[in-house]
């Protein structure tokens, strides 16, 4: 009945623009307001106008020889592996996402109202939501058992914070701490990247994700690289260059306060920016970015997951990036949304893993998939509250296919009635690290001895 | 009162202002309309620097017969606004309402509470209500404002309140209202799980032209015993409401979070104490503690350089109030989402992440973008042969300053607009690698679009 969403998630830093269309919404009633939902293609040309890169970095960003130094990076190692997160925002829902076959009679009990008629999966005993078929060569459901998928289903940390901000905090910084921190993956750039190559730790988006935050590295964030040049209405030639040249001399002026610092330092970047995009524009819709592989229309994530094939095979040093979806899995009551939005999961994800394959760079490429919290096992008639214990995985060629961890009891819940935890993130994260990215886990996550290793590559 | 009176009351105010040495000055009034509302035009800051500090603050805060800048009414190329039916019409409409508005604190504070009570999504009607809820008590008794956002319906629906269901209460309005509207610590997850309790009772119907009503059902209603912060009683969503409040953690926290939306400096602990013991004592009204804000001097610190970063919201209502222009065309709709906030929705229940955060490189070129359409407004066109030849660099940079409300300059900005206007407006006919110039006339249109081009967007504009 209700199409309105739950508490939207929180969107710290890296979205800052609603691509309206990319959300599936339930169809409105004749004569209700339309509004809000698909753009015009004037308006989504609109957005995308001066859309470009963003540098990060504790010291002055070399902007001018960004791409020199991605160039040299790239050089020295053509196959390095590159590990991409991507994050499910407010929460998915592991009973009807890998809907438990294998003890359906209490899972229906346990949703009365919202259970799912989950598709058998070969090759494990729970099944998956219809929409996880979506998809070419079957989604998501067709990358299992074609073995290039590893589900870690229960997977969390001991006594789960239930807050959004919290919990997304811990995942992201891979630290159970309220303290701000750099972000998992930029502690790794701090401790195993380069000084010169921002690219290196790529978020697909408008800012820079908490994931790929770092210390000291340059890390990098991206939304359109195809269109980043500056224009000035009815103004061109000397006049042009002149106004240019003061903008970018303006953004290297060094004093003042921390606010004014901040804002010429902006101009500094988009500056820098637009004259390295300069050589990957599109022109008339087609650039050097372009891919052969069809991704969904429409779609948000899966435009950034294009963008971020394109550019992996490009000679840019990509070694980490993040995608954030754009959607909500915060279904408090509106649980019936969760089969578009793993639909678009699906059928983005599918899209991503054959465009890699056909750029070739599939065998360097892993994927993992994860959300902030599993939501509680007994429903509330429409809908899920936050839980513990939910679900994240591996993709890719190199992924171990299977499941890693232990599918959660129906039976035996934790003392807040929700699922029991049945792996660590971190236990998870220390296992990338050091099976994929081949560093030591300790120089990253504190402690990772004592959360031991799962093997997630073959 | 007699007009004779009246011309009494202004002398003696004219003589106390001179004789007050608060040394109030333009620049004062320009910080404080930055931060209290959106700018001030020079007309506003000549007036309210005769005026003084007080009555400055006095008038924000209860407005008054003042000379805010005309502005044309809004409108798009292609008509009137329409925000029931046009995509960010909705948006477009409150921009103007910034831009326009003879009580621009009440406007601002409309907007810190939008983000503060972070609600999106819901159908614009219903957006629409709830922004006029949060304008009239934007200055009033924060119970009530918090009142009258919980039952308010689009809050209702956005956070899962309304239909909650006693036998699994939704815990979801809960969580934020300790967590983001009133406490941000001192509360367990139990407190939460209690609340949620007590906050049943709300429900939603929707009619079959999809339209929604909302209401309160004791029968959906909890009515047991619940725990909340250590106190035992059968409370329902009112007492939840005045748990809160009178949670000893509730005053700091609102009373920092005022102060970083104006003031922007960490708040000295014995200040904050001091502002919430007042804010208590006062009975938790939203209006004194501004007040209160608006007059600290840490706000007016380093008065010749701006120390916050514009909001993009703020910068774009900011410029087109000090060029005297209203809403006249939908772009202001995707540049805002563009530079990253639009309005009616905030990316999350947290609203937007504010200071340096809205500068990332992009943000920063769709700023740039932002001035093109700018200078694409009635007020700010320069027509092909428009400007006198033979302006002097000087005259030329004076011409585009005022043309854009007199905004505040580094020294740097001025030695570059210069450097830019000695440049375009020289006499030389031939380009240093060869070929020939543009003409006279083509430069000196152009070099007065780049100034004006680079006076709002340039890093300058950036901050107040």
């Amino acid at each position: 009945m209700s199409r309105h969403r739950a508490c939207d998630d929180f969107h710290r830093s890296s979205e800052r623009w609603t691509a309206g269309g990319s959300r599936p919404r339930a169809p409105a009633a004749p004569g209700r307001w339309l509004g809000g939902g698909a753009l015009t293609r004037r308006q989504v040309l609109g957005a995308g106008l001066g859309a470009g890169l963003a540098l990060y970095g504790a010291r002055a960003m070399p902007a001018e020889r960004v791409f020199e130094a991605a160039a040299a990076e790239a050089a020295a190692a053509p196959d390095a592996p590159v590990l991409v997160s991507v994050f499910l925002p407010g929460g998915v829902d592991l009973l009807d996402t890998l809907v438990p076959l294998h003890d359906y009679g209490r899972y229906a009990d346990l949703h009365p109202k919202l259970k799912i008629a989950g598709l058998p999966l070969g090759g494990a005993l729970f099944g998956v939501h219809p929409s996880l078929a979506q998809g070419l060569g079957g989604g998501v459901k067709g990358l299992f058992e074609r073995g290039k998928i590893g589900f870690l289903p229960g997977i969390d940390y001991a006594n789960p914070d239930l807050s959004h901000f919290h919990s997304r905090h811990f995942w992201e910084t891979g630290l159970i701490t309220a303290d701000a921190a750099p972000g998992w993956l930029g502690r790794w750039l701090d401790r195993a990247g380069g000084r010169d190559n921002p690219l290196q730790g790529l978020s697909m988006g408008w800012g820079l994700s908490p994931v790929m935050r770092s210390a000291r590295a340059p890390a990098a964030a991206v939304s359109s690289p195809g269109d980043a040049r500056f224009w000035i209405r009815d103004v061109w030639g000397e006049p042009y260059d002149e106004a240019m040249t003061a903008y970018g001399r303006l953004g290297r002026t060094r004093a003042g306060s921390h606010a004014l610092k901040t804002s010429r330092t902006a101009a500094r970047l988009a500056k820098g920016v637009a004259d390295r995009l300069e050589p990957y524009r599109e022109r008339d819709g087609v650039g050097p970015l372009a891919s052969t592989i069809a991704y969904p229309a429409e779609s948000d994530f899966g435009e950034r997951l294009r963008y971020l094939a394109a550019m992996i095979q490009q000679p840019l040093g990509i070694r980490v990036a993040d995608v954030e979806m754009r959607g909500d899995f915060d279904t408090h009551d509106n649980q019936e949304e969760l089969g578009p939005l793993l639909a678009e999961v699906s059928q983005c994800l599918a899209a991503f893993q054959a465009d890699l394959e056909a750029r070739g760079v599939s065998q360097r490429v892993l994927t993992f998939v994860w959300s902030e919290f599993g939501r509680r096992p007994e429903e509330n008639d429409t809908g899920t509250d936050h839980g513990a214990g939910g679900l994240a995985w591996v993709q890719g060629d190199r992924a171990l296919p299977g499941v890693h961890s232990e599918y959660p009891s129906l039976s035996q819940l934790d003392d807040d009635d929700n699922l029991r935890v049945t792996i660590d993130f971190r236990r998870v994260y220390s296992s990338l690290l050091e099976q994929w990215l081949g560093t030591d886990a300790s120089a990253v996550i504190p402690r990772s001895q004592g959360f031991g290793r799962v093997q997630l590559i073959r | 009162m007699s007009a004779e009176a009246a011309a009494r009351r202004r002398r003696r105010r004219r003589r106390r202002a001179r004789r007050r040495p608060d040394g109030w000055t333009e620049r004062h009034v320009r910080r404080l309309f930055w931060r209290a509302g959106f700018g001030a035009t020079p007309r506003e800051a000549a007036h309210w620097a005769r005026r003084g500090k007080a009555a400055t603050i006095r008038w924000l805060l209860n407005g008054g017969p003042v000379p805010v800048p005309r502005i044309p009414p809004a409108r798009t190329e292609d008509g009137p606004l329409d925000p029931l039916n046009e995509w960010s019409h909705d948006a477009l409409w409150w921009l103007h309402r910034m831009v326009s508005s003879p009580r621009p604190l009440q406007e601002k504070l409309t907007l810190f509470w939008h983000d503060h009570f972070a609600t999106t999504d819901q159908d614009t009607p219903m957006m629409l209500a709830q922004n006029r809820t949060l304008r009239r008590h934007a200055l009033g008794d924060f119970p009530v404002l918090l009142r009258e956002v919980t039952t308010d319906p689009a809050m209702l629906l956005h956070l899962s309140l309304a239909n909650s269901d006693p036998e699994a209460p939704n815990e979801n309005f809960a969580r934020e209202l300790m967590e983001l509207y009133t406490l941000a610590r001192g509360y367990s997850e139990r407190d939460i799980r209690e609340a949620a309790r007590a906050l049943t009772g709300f429900r939603a119907d929707w009619n079959d032209d999809g339209s929604v009503r909302t209401f309160y059902d004791r029968e959906y209603h909890d009515a047991g015993r619940k725990r909340i912060f250590g106190k035992r009683g059968r409370f329902d969503w009112r007492d939840v409401l005045a748990l809160c409040v009178r949670h000893p953690a509730h005053a700091p926290f609102i009373v920092e979070k005022l102060w970083d939306f104006f003031v922007g400096t960490p708040i000295p602990r014995g200040t904050r104490n001091a502002l919430a013991r007042s804010y208590r004592r006062s009975g938790h009204r939203i209006k004194p503690v501004v007040g209160a804000i608006l007059a600290q001097d840490a706000l007016y610190r380093r008065l010749d350089e701006p120390t916050m970063v514009k909001a993009p919201v703020v910068f774009l209502a900011g410029a087109l109030r000090s060029i005297g222009q209203g809403v006249e065309r939908d772009s202001w709709g995707w540049l805002l989402q563009g530079m990253g906030q639009q309005l009616f929705r905030p990316p999350s229940v947290a609203g937007w992440e504010w200071g340096s955060a809205w500068l990332s490189s992009n943000s920063m070129h769709i700023r740039f973008d932002t001035a093109n359409y700018l200078l694409d407004t009635p007020k700010l066109r320069v027509a092909d042969e428009s400007t006198p030849e033979g302006l002097s660099p000087a005259r030329a940079v004076a011409r585009a300053k005022r043309a854009v409300g007199e905004p505040w300059t580094s020294r740097a900005t001025d030695a570059e607009l210069m450097r830019i206007a000695r440049r375009l407006l020289d006499d030389r006919e031939k380009l240093p690698g060869g070929g020939w110039r543009q003409d006279k006339q083509t430069r000196a249109d152009m070099c007065q679009r780049v100034l004006r081009q680079l006076l709002l967007c340039g890093p300058d504009a950036q901050v107040h």
